[in-house]
């Protein structure tokens, strides 16, 4: 059996012929490079099968393989660029040891070699001590096939239409204002399919489409020559096609953020006033700190050292220790994790092991229930589950950019239960006697995400008013302290998505995941010049 | 090197990385499939394979060998635009799909606004450096294997977790003209260079997390590590920093070990690359705006940092071997010599426009900053109050001008009284900037090579040569009671 890449020759023949063609109808006709040999193949299963026949032959207890193909097209105003890489993967497990194999090359023979050294990788490490891999129980996933629901599949489009788009709010901005300009402008989408097989049975084929935008909108004072910007927060990584953009409110986000812009300008600066200060934090900020503290504190391998030579460990330090009872934040704090909710940046149906994920709750009514984890870290937890009467199985969050990656465990989606009372960030703020209020947040954290110096856009607020932009500002805080200092959490009309990656490992591996959060009022936060010097 | 060059490298049938004679190849059936208006076609090929080895609590967690290709085509006019794609596929049918698309982006382009015409480069100018090791590439599985249970050994017979990384790695890149094959002018070539990496580093934490040790080197020859020395340094100041008491934030007096300097200076040594910016008016070397001349006036020529610190790179250092840019020119450089400014890299673009040289001058890929003779010891022992810092983490810049940065001690930080090391200290996060720390050095040590793995992306060598020093009033702005 060969890949004879029948369809990719199709596809250059036709593009071929296109090159002969006026550029208008170029342009109007769906680009010629589709992604092929379609994933759904019968010889792509077949390759799959050639390398877990290797690696089991060789004699390895577990083998998975995944094979992905990737086409990305980036597109800014005045140009795009394509990307296709095809890869292979294949891990396998014996005597509790990991080995990992990978490559570009789609062929039986490669398939073969990357089996057996996978095997060898393993089986190398296998000659030392004891290690004990109990991986948590899966169902076999029997020739599945899952695509990401798409409005406007983005590479079906003309390239010129994303361009003209992209275009036109160029234009638009400075009509809102003749002052305000558009900054970078720039998109781009991900077809990746996936073919995973398991020597447990399982096999699926997976398409996943990625897209994220940046847009970000400044205004100049003529006066003083200041320089302010602000990034439409709507165009954030999320599993969805050109729908991204096409029939979102782009312009009105625009506008919104040029009358921001323009009423900052307006308000007075002013030093930072060291000291403690109730404090209103936009749906924005909120879900970088929830994404940087309990997001990533939770992932059970950081937790027990994992990531220690990397990005470090967790402040959840004990965690068999403190899941069921640690006091994670306020009462009101609970946060809930899935991989399915529709354009979610982590929402797939199977991950890099072959597991559905599903949906579990990390901190229940303020306490510690649960862990991020895959089919190995999930056996880590069998005394808890055990004890709690839960089922021993993976949450699903094994992720590898590609197949040339192995995976490693990342964050799913999460989603933080917004208050009862119908409060948005304008009501928070109207309810702040004295105060501060915080935009576009950056949260930078320690190595156990335990402390944060926060920077971003602080606001004084009097008697329900900003009255004050703050030059300089920044917060430190401890994530325990900071949940458990809510106030007030914002109602369900406050809820909103980003997406965002995180990064760990070595080598490292970026993971897109989607945070949802309400704005949210802070008891007593540290307000500091962090360019201050002691 | 060049005995290797040429070599194609395989291990069964599979390249680990491809030859010479594979590139070329590749890029003479690429430069079939063109059509169109374009004339030049280029084809860049990276290849690279890395062995790793990745350790957590005492056991190897995931071994792995993995090997890619990414081949970039442009097709434009030697001198206006190009379109651009990528593959990572070298079947005729993926690289003429390629091919196409680069054409698509070249159409939506305007026709060829005519770009700076850089003259041909008289000769490509390659200097002797020490980029491949036979001990890197030829580094098994077996013996990755070796090493890392030997590292964890040591932890784990004191009772302590040891957590690493080790990585063997083998790349090459060739940039490849079809004008320039045929004898026409265009902008560049790369030629073919094919390089090594290693890696190891990890961290050793107690059962409670009350201490954390590091040690880390990165050389382009494995030979040149010392792994179990590594892994004894992590060890040893992971059991000396348990049960850290917190100190007030403040200023201090600090003796930064060499991979702390290297983390704090980063910015310092990136914006020497960078010419150009700084006559824009960006980052710390700009002195300021002439009206009269309506120019910004650098720092060139002007003392900016302590007599003693001269930052330097040169081929001939056979340990700052680093992959050749072509055209930023071979001879040794010094951007900062004797505390006084006096280069700022720039591109062969800005050297022909404006300074009417025929060549570059190469960024701080690699580079080497002066010391002195003072060992850390002795650094201690005449320090009445301070702290020893083992690395900075996460370091970043508020301030391009006087580039005050903030960031964390992390893996070891002890106070010093009386000449002695008294106790572990909690972490601080500092507010700083690297120029005032480089304007008040009491003592300097021997320099040595530091953990300065491969450039994201390029997966290029960095490699650098950093003394320990010792500093007057770092300031260490809170408390971060993080392990």
């Amino acid at each position: 059996m060969t890949i004879n890449r029948r369809d990719f020759i199709k596809a250059g023949a036709m593009a071929a012929s296109l090159a002969a063609l006026p550029r208008p109808l170029l342009a109007a006709t769906r680009p010629p490079r589709v992604s092929l040999p379609a994933i759904t193949d019968p010889d792509v299963r077949e390759l799959a099968m050639r390398a877990l026949d290797a690696a089991r032959s060789a004699g390895a207890t577990y083998a998975d393989v995944r094979l992905t193909h990737e086409f990305q097209r980036q597109f800014s105003a005045n140009g795009f660029g394509d990307a296709e890489t095809m890869e292979v993967g294949v891990r396998a497990l014996v005597q509790g040891y990991w080995g990992f194999a990978s490559g570009p090359v789609w062929t039986p023979d490669e398939m073969a070699r990357l089996g057996q050294e996978a095997y060898h990788q393993a089986k190398t490490n296998a000659l030392g001590k004891t290690r004990v891999v109990d991986l948590a129980p899966a169902p076999v996933v029997a020739n599945g096939h899952w695509a990401t629901p798409v409005e406007i599949d983005p590479l079906q489009l003309s390239p010129f239409e994303i361009m003209d788009h992209l275009t036109s709010l160029d234009i638009y901005t400075p009509r809102v204002n003749p002052n305000a300009y558009v900054g970078q402008n720039s998109c781009a989408f991900t077809w990746q399919e996936k073919a995973f097989a398991s020597t447990e049975g399982s096999y699926y084929t997976q398409r996943v489409c990625t897209g994220a935008g940046t847009l970000a909108v400044v205004l100049l004072d003529k006066k003083t020559g200041r320089r302010d910007a602000r990034l439409v927060d709507r165009l954030t990584v999320s599993s969805v096609g050109w729908e991204l953009y096409r029939g979102q409110p782009i312009r009105e986000e625009i506008r919104r953020l040029v009358e921001e812009l323009e009423e900052d300008m307006r308000l007075p600066l002013k030093p930072v006033d060291v000291g403690r200060y109730d404090t209103v934090i936009d749906a924005w900020s909120v879900s970088k700190l929830l994404s940087e503290t309990i997001g990533r504190a939770t992932e059970l391998d950081r937790a027990l050292g994992y990531e220690a030579n990397a990005g470090g460990t967790s402040y959840l330090s004990d965690p068999f220790g403190m899941v069921g009872t640690y006091q994670a934040g306020a009462s009101a704090l609970h946060v809930t994790a899935e991989r399915s909710a529709p354009g979610g940046a982590a929402t797939v149906k199977w991950d890099d092991e072959g597991v559905e994920p599903d949906a579990f709750t990390l901190v229940k009514d303020g306490v510690l229930v649960d862990f991020q984890t895959t089919r190995e870290s999930a056996g880590w937890m069998k005394d808890y589950y055990t004890k709690t009467g839960q089922p021993i199985r993976s949450h699903g969050c094994a992720v590898a950019d590609s197949a040339i990656d192995a995976p490693l465990q990342q964050p799913p989606n999460l989603t933080m239960r917004p208050g009862r009372e119908a409060l948005d960030f304008d009501a928070m703020v109207s309810g702040l006697d004295d105060g501060l209020a915080v935009r576009d947040l950056k949260a930078d954290m320690d190595f156990q995400h335990l402390n944060g110096l926060g920077t971003g856009r602080f606001y004084e607020v009097k008697k329900g008013k900003r009255v004050a932009l703050i030059n300089q500002a920044g917060i430190l805080f401890r994530a325990p302290e900071l949940w458990k200092g809510i106030r007030a959490l914002g109602g369900s009309g406050s809820a909103r998505r980003f997406g965002s990656y995180t990064s760990k490992g070595e080598p490292a591996q970026a993971a897109p995941h989607s945070v949802t959060a309400v704005p949210a009022v802070f008891k007593q936060l540290t307000l500091i010049d962090p360019q201050r010097k002691a | 090197m060049s005995r290797h060059r040429d070599r194609p490298y395989r291990l069964g049938d599979a390249p680990r990385i491809l030859s010479r004679e594979e590139c070329d190849a590749i890029a003479e059936r690429v430069f079939r499939f063109a059509r169109g208006r374009a004339s030049d076609t280029r084809v860049g090929i990276w290849s690279w394979w890395q062995g790793e080895m990745r350790w957590g609590r005492n056991r190897v967690s995931l071994a792995s060998d993995r090997r890619d290709v990414i081949i970039k085509i442009w097709r434009g006019s030697p001198f206006g635009s190009y379109g651009s794609a990528l593959t990572n596929q070298v079947d005729d049918v993926s690289l003429e799909a390629a091919v196409r698309a680069a054409e698509r982006e070249l159409d939506l382009m305007d026709e060829d606004p005519p770009a700076a015409y850089l003259p041909p480069l008289p000769t490509l100018e390659q200097p002797k450096t020490s980029i491949w090791s036979d001990a890197t590439y030829g580094l098994t599985t077996e013996a990755r294997g070796e090493v890392a249970r030997a590292l964890v050994d040591s932890a784990e017979a004191k009772g302590m977790l040891s957590a690493g990384y080790a990585e063997v790695r083998a790349a090459a890149k060739a940039i490849i003209s079809s004008e320039i094959r045929a004898g026409r002018p265009s902008m560049f070539e790369t030629p073919y260079t094919a390089w090594t990496h290693a890696q190891c580093s990890m961290t050793v934490r107690d059962q409670q997390g009350t201490g954390s040790g590091w040690a880390g080197l990165s050389a382009y020859d494995w030979k040149k590590i010392d792994a179990p020395a590594l892994a004894e340094r992590a060890l040893d100041k992971c059991l000396r920093s348990r049960n850290p008491v917190g100190l007030e934030p403040g200023r201090y007096t600090v003796i930064l070990e060499p991979q702390a300097v290297a983390d704090l200076i980063e910015s310092v040594v990136g914006w020497l690359s960078d010419r150009e910016r700084a006559e824009q008016g960006h980052g710390p070397f700009v002195l300021g705006g002439d009206d009269v001349l309506g120019i910004v006036r650098t720092k060139l020529g002007l003392k900016v940092v302590d007599e003693r610190i001269t930052i330097s790179h040169d081929y001939a250092d056979p340990a700052l071997g680093i992959v050749h840019e072509v055209g930023a020119g071979t001879a040794p450089v010094t951007w900062i010599d004797h505390g006084v400014l006096t280069a700022l890299s720039y591109p062969r673009e800005y050297g022909l426009a404006m300074l009417g040289e025929s060549s570059g001058l190469r960024g701080t890929t690699g580079y080497r900053m002066s010391g002195g003779d003072t060992s850390i010891d002795e650094m201690i022992q005449t320090t009445k109050r301070g702290l020893l810092v083992t690395r900075f983490w996460n370091v970043g810049t508020f301030d391009e001008h006087s580039l005050l940065s903030t960031g964390l001690t992390r893996d070891g930080l002890w106070l010093i009284e009386n000449g002695k090391i008294t106790k572990p200290v909690k972490n601080f996060r500092f507010t700083e900037s690297p120029l005032f720390v480089l304007n008040s050095i009491e003592q300097l040590g021997t320099p040595v090579p530091v953990f300065r793995p491969t450039a994201s992306g390029s997966g290029e060598l960095t490699p650098a040569i950093v003394p320990p020093l010792k500093a007057r009033d770092f300031s260490f702005t809170s408390l971060v009671d993080a392990v």
